[in-house]
């Protein structure tokens, strides 16, 4: 089996002088040079400094020279690398993050697209520079009624934590009204912080700006504090992904879900509920820190198999051997630096793929996606219409009403 | 022999190896001398700086004379090393064997240890400890077990046939069984064999016809062992043989029955070709098989089925009879001194790295496939087609397949970097293609091998340094199934994506996943991957921790055929050293039940891990089999009315060593 990587934690504070020292460090001296990570990585062809050329530079002593190169803006933290190095390294958990951090600090110019996102989860708690007071509004407009926990005041089970592009973005609003509707549906008591949340900041950490994800991670763990729930529930994989990993290391211990995970494990009750007929081919994008991250391959499956009328087909690549949509590592911010680089969009790459498996919908579980597919699909051809949704919305399409 | 008299007072000799600087450099040896010289009962203490030699045991025997000695203690080695050495030195000078103790300061102490000065009290109190224990010894004496000359070998591959026939021809009866309906293993399947080229069944089946006619062979295939009891020299063994449906004596292997089979085609699965090609409900696996007798499916066969099929194979076989419907699964029971352990390995199942598309896309293959495929006698007789009925022009062999990897197996699976080379070289010779072997290291060691490597990239092959991430179809390709193989050529620094017809899979070799049933059938036991453990890497490498039961081939490991074949070799060696010596020497350190303190309560029984425990019916009393017991002491521990002693090892002994270890060292 390819193996679901253990959810170690991450060690706090490791830098490049000191990463050698501890036990995840090691393991990135027992590197053979195979070369798996570049060939599997989608931009490996792009980069100058792919994984195992950086072991290298750093066993040898030349690191300096990779920071200088603009290679590791590249690697959209897809987890492909870390997944299939025969040696078990954490590339994209201990390594990769490293070098990007000092890649960014060595560059002349940051890619302004970049800079600017990082600027703006700094100062208004989201990528986009919304107003924090509007981050509630998804769940009043329209005669949506969403528990919030400082309204309600009283312990709940799920601590729904909404995260930014599901917050602020019309489809990822509507993905938010879908799992509030599948919430009520399966009689979950639970509730949001509306507009106490701040992003979570796993693309934070990814792009390995430390500091701003300290800074997100200490506001969070406040707030959480504040309130008394069993569990934390997320629609967003990247914010299930620091969860998971980034944020224990900084005292977190509350057991965390991401949605798909939640209602597969309540599919026993999910499943009567789902009477409306979806006559749908859909084929499922594995979101990278979904799938290769947390081993979540076969959740969303069952979820999308449970409604009637689906038909699912794959990609020709699927589960660990995904390709990311190129969202990740900052990778959403990046998109002009990539074409001015000359490299493909991912997410055209993938929604190519998904053509031609012949489709009517592409199924995801990270909002990213919902984005970046959408707006490949207005420039890659096809002749049959084909549409992006969240799992969680054809699950609440097929609720009926 | 000397007998200890009543209240004769004990004089212990003491002495205290250097081991050149092994010991010395760490320890100060005659601080410890003096130190254990001031202890009660000891007469003299020395120091030497090689103890095991002769100078060394022959102080030690004058000693025992001059001094009147009747103890001897020596702190140096492990006693795996010389225990038997210093036994055998004061047995000489008269003394009983079990009257000497040995102190391990070496591995235990100076070996292990960075400080000299706690190094040096450590073996103070270590050697304390024995002259504490020491005084209470008694004589025991080492009993005499004989060997049944009869061998068991497990498993035909090349392993267990070469076993089989260098001990039968030097007259030893052996059993050979073997789970498959044919002798052969995995190198009946291949085409030809590193590093020489020659063809594997010209050289293979004179060994397996030998086998099959070899008087002193029992050869049952078809045939697992079901039950192990006893202990070496005299171990009893059920066999269970399933039923062919054809009786072996009767059956002249003429295969008239397969041609008269009701089905006129081939329809099933063939396992022998590994799915490659179709064989009917009856049939021969492959035609140099041995034994050459034919055998029924009964998933398959309409008869064996639902009775009612003409039995057209039947009327074939006519008046030989040798076909009979109701045979039923036999149980043999046979009694041998030695076993072999011969069991192989089975290839790493490609599925478990889904990148690589085996079992996704036709024109993936492993490598095993392909020996059948480019094997005259395989499903397309030799003739390298692919499953779309094309001859590949463009073909990748990727190395390493579910081998050095921490998310499949984590080993170097030895032969695959040499087979991957010969298929490539296979390949190319009956079809012309072109060849791209993608590996990370080339491994080459053994005899001849680097040469064949050398010879064969002078035949032009492209060689890759690069473990290949990812194969998917080609997406300019429509209806040919040609598949992109994408990698980083690490020399190169750069991504190659190479358009090929077919992609060969270079798995690994693995432990049968019912290693852990046949290790423990045997009482053997496995490194963590699930390869049966040698006693010794380097120095009892066919042995396990079991008595008179040996390994050979790759259920020990992966390896060549060289290298199976010469281990084969050994294991019979020590076979024959067991047989030929007539009988065992068993160590006294035993345990016994003190009968009038057993109160029949049976918790040791299920305890002790060599099944040496029973119960007397008639008294209600456990007893311990003396040949079995292994003295592991689980039993002493464990008894409620501490009614179980080991020699050696009895209460008194251990807690005045106890007591000798923990008081304080003078330095
Ligand atoms: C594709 C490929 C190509 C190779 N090419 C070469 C080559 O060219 N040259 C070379 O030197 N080496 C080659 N090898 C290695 C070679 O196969 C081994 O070295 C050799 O087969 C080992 O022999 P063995 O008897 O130990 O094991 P096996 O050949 O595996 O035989 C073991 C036998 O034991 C039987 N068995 C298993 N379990 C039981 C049980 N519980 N009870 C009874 N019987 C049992 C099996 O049915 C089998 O018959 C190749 C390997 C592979 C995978
Ligand atoms: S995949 Fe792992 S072992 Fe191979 S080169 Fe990359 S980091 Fe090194
Ligand atoms: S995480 Fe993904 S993008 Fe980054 S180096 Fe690894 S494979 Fe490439
Ligand atoms: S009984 Fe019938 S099906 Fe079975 S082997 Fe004989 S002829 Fe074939
Ligand atoms: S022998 Fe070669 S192909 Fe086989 S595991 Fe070892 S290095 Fe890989």
């Amino acid at each position: 089996m390819v193996a679901m990587l253990e959810p170690e934690l991450c060690e706090k504070g490791a830098t490049i002088e000191t990463v050698l020292d501890t036990p995840e460090g090691k393991r990135i001296l027992t590197c053979i040079q195979c070369g798996m990570c570049a060939g599997t990585c989608p931009y490996g062809e792009y980069m100058d400094y792919p994984p195992r050329r950086i072991i290298n530079m750093l066993r040898r002593g030349f690191i300096e020279e990779v920071f200088k190169s603009d290679s590791m803006l590249r690697c959209v933290a897809c987890y492909a690398c870390m997944s299939k190095c025969p040696r078990g390294i954490r590339l994209s958990d201990v390594l990769l993050p490293i070098v990007k951090e000092q890649t960014l600090i060595n560059q002349p110019e940051i890619p302004a697209e970049l800079q600017k996102t990082l600027q703006n989860t700094l100062r208004y708690g989201n990528p986009m520079g919304e107003s924090s007071r509007k981050r509630v509004n998804w769940a009043t407009a329209n005669g949506t009624k969403v528990p919030i926990m400082a309204e309600i005041k009283r312990p709940v089970d799920v601590l729904w934590f909404v995260e930014c592009y599901t917050a602020y973005y019309q489809r990822g609003q509507d993905n938010s009204r879908a799992v509030a509707k599948l919430f009520n549906a399966l009689g979950i008591d639970f509730a949001i912080l509306g507009n106490e949340e701040k992003c979570a900041g796993d693309c934070g950490q990814l792009t390995w700006e430390s500091g701003l994800f300290e800074t997100l991670t200490d506001y969070n763990m406040e707030i959480f504090k504040k309130y008394k729930f069993n569990r934390i529930v997320t629609g967003d994989a990247h914010a299930f992904n620091a969860f998971r990993i980034r944020y224990p290391m900084y005292g977190f211990n509350y057991p965390v879900e991401h949605t798909t995970g939640l209602f597969a494990r309540c599919l026993p009750q999910l499943k009567p509920k789902l009477t409306k007929k979806l006559n749908y081919t859909v084929t499922y994008h594995d979101a990278c820190c979904l799938g290769r991250r947390a081993g979540l391959y076969d959740e969303p499956r069952d979820l999308l198999l449970a409604i009637p009328g689906i038909k699912l087909v794959e990609m020709t690549h699927n589960r660990v051997n995904s390709i990311c949509c190129g969202g990740g590592g900052g990778g959403m911010w990046l998109d002009t630096f990539f074409k001015q680089k000359g490299m493909e969009r991912l997410s055209e790459r993938r929604v190519k793929e998904a053509i031609a498996t012949g489709a009517d919908v592409i199924a995801v579980s990270c909002p990213y996606e919902i984005y970046r597919f959408e707006d490949a699909l207005k420039v890659i051809p096809h002749d049959k219409p084909i549409i992006v949704r969240d799992v969680v919305e054809l699950l609440a399409e097929a609720l009926g009403d | 022999m000397y007998i200890p008299k009543k209240h004769e007072p004990v004089r212990i000799g003491f002495y205290i190896c250097h081991c050149g600087v092994n010991i010395a450099s760490m320890v100060d040896v005659k601080e410890v001398a003096k130190y254990v010289g001031t202890l009660p009962n000891v007469v003299v203490s020395r120091d030497y700086k090689y103890m095991c030699s002769d100078p060394g045991q022959e102080m030690i025997q004058q000693d025992i004379i001059e001094n009147r000695l009747n103890r001897v203690v020596v702190a140096a080695c492990s006693p795996m090393l010389h225990e038997q050495t210093f036994r055998k030195a004061t047995e000489k000078a008269g003394i009983n064997p079990f009257f000497f103790q040995m102190v391990n300061i070496r591995e235990h102490d100076a070996w292990v240890h960075t400080d000299r000065l706690e190094a040096t009290r450590k073996a103070m109190a270590l050697a304390r400890a024995a002259i504490q224990r020491v005084p209470l010894h008694k004589p025991l004496e080492v009993k005499k077990v004989a060997v049944h000359p009869n061998v068991l070998i497990v498993g035909g591959g090349i392993a267990g046939i070469h076993a089989a026939l260098v001990l039968a021809n030097a007259g030893k009866r052996v059993y050979l069984v073997e789970r498959d309906p044919t002798i052969g293993g995995h190198m009946a399947k291949f085409d030809k064999t590193f590093p020489t080229l020659d063809c594997a069944m010209c050289v293979l089946s004179p060994k397996m016809a030998a086998v099959g006619s070899h008087p002193n062979i029992t050869l049952w295939t078809y045939s697992e062992v079901a039950k192990v009891d006893g202990y070496v020299g005299n171990y009893k063994v059920v066999v269970r043989r399933k039923p062919r449906y054809v009786l072996e004596d009767l059956c002249t292997g003429c295969q008239e029955c397969v041609e008269a089979c009701v089905y006129k085609e081939p329809k099933f699965r063939d396992e022998f070709n590994l799915g490659l090609g179709k064989r009917k409900p009856i049939r021969l696996p492959f035609p140099q098989a041995i034994p050459p007798v034919t055998l029924i499916d009964p998933e398959t066969c309409i008869e064996l089925k639902s009775g009612k099929c003409k039995k057209t194979c039947l009327e074939a076989c006519g008046d030989r009879k040798a076909i009979d419907f109701k045979q039923q699964e036999e149980l043999r029971e046979i009694l041998v001194g030695t076993i072999i352990v011969a069991t192989g390995y089975q290839i790493f199942d490609a599925k478990r790295t889904p990148y690589y598309g085996y079992g996704v896309y036709p024109n993936v293959y492993n490598a095993l496939e392909v020996e059948r495929l480019i094997n005259a006698s395989g499903p397309t007789n030799g003739e390298l087609v692919m499953r779309n009925g094309q001859v590949p022009k463009k073909v990748a062999v990727i190395h390493c397949v579910g081998s050095r990897d921490e998310n499949t197996n984590r080993w170097c699976s030895r032969v695959c970097c040499l087979y991957s080379l010969k298929l490539a070289h296979l390949i190319h010779e009956r079809t012309n293609a072109e060849i791209v072997n993608f590996y990370i290291d080339m491994r080459t060691p053994g005899k001849g091998m680097e040469e064949f490597y050398n010879r064969l990239s002078e035949e032009g092959m492209m060689l890759v340094r690069g473990k290949v991430a990812d194969v998917y179809p080609d997406p300019t390709d429509g209806t040919t199934g040609r598949l992109i193989v994408q990698a980083e050529d690490t020399l190169m620094s750069r991504i190659l994506k190479i358009p090929v017809d077919m992609v060969v899979l270079s798995v690994g070799l693995e432990p049968h996943p019912d290693s852990d049933k046949i290790r423990r059938l045997f009482n053997m036991s496995c490194s963590s991957e699930g390869w049966f453990l040698e006693r010794h890497p380097k120095l009892a490498p066919v042995s396990t921790f079991t008595d008179g039961i040996f390994l050979a081939g790759c259920c020990q490991g992966p390896k060549d055929i060289p290298d199976s074949v010469a281990q084969a070799g050994a294991a019979a060696a020590e076979c024959f050293s067991l047989i030929d010596k007539g009988h065992i020497e068993q160590e006294p350190n035993t345990a016994f039940v003190v009968e009038k303190e057993c109160s029949g309560c049976k918790s040791c029984i299920p305890l002790c891990p060599y099944t040496a425990i029973s119960l007397l019916e008639d008294k209600k009393k456990a007893y311990i089999n003396e040949a079995l017991c292994k003295g592991c002491g689980t039993c002493v521990a464990s008894c409620p009315s501490g009614s179980i002693v080991q020699n050696l090892f009895e209460d008194a002994e251990v807690f005045s060593e106890i007591e000798g270890l923990l008081a304080p060292v003078p330095v």
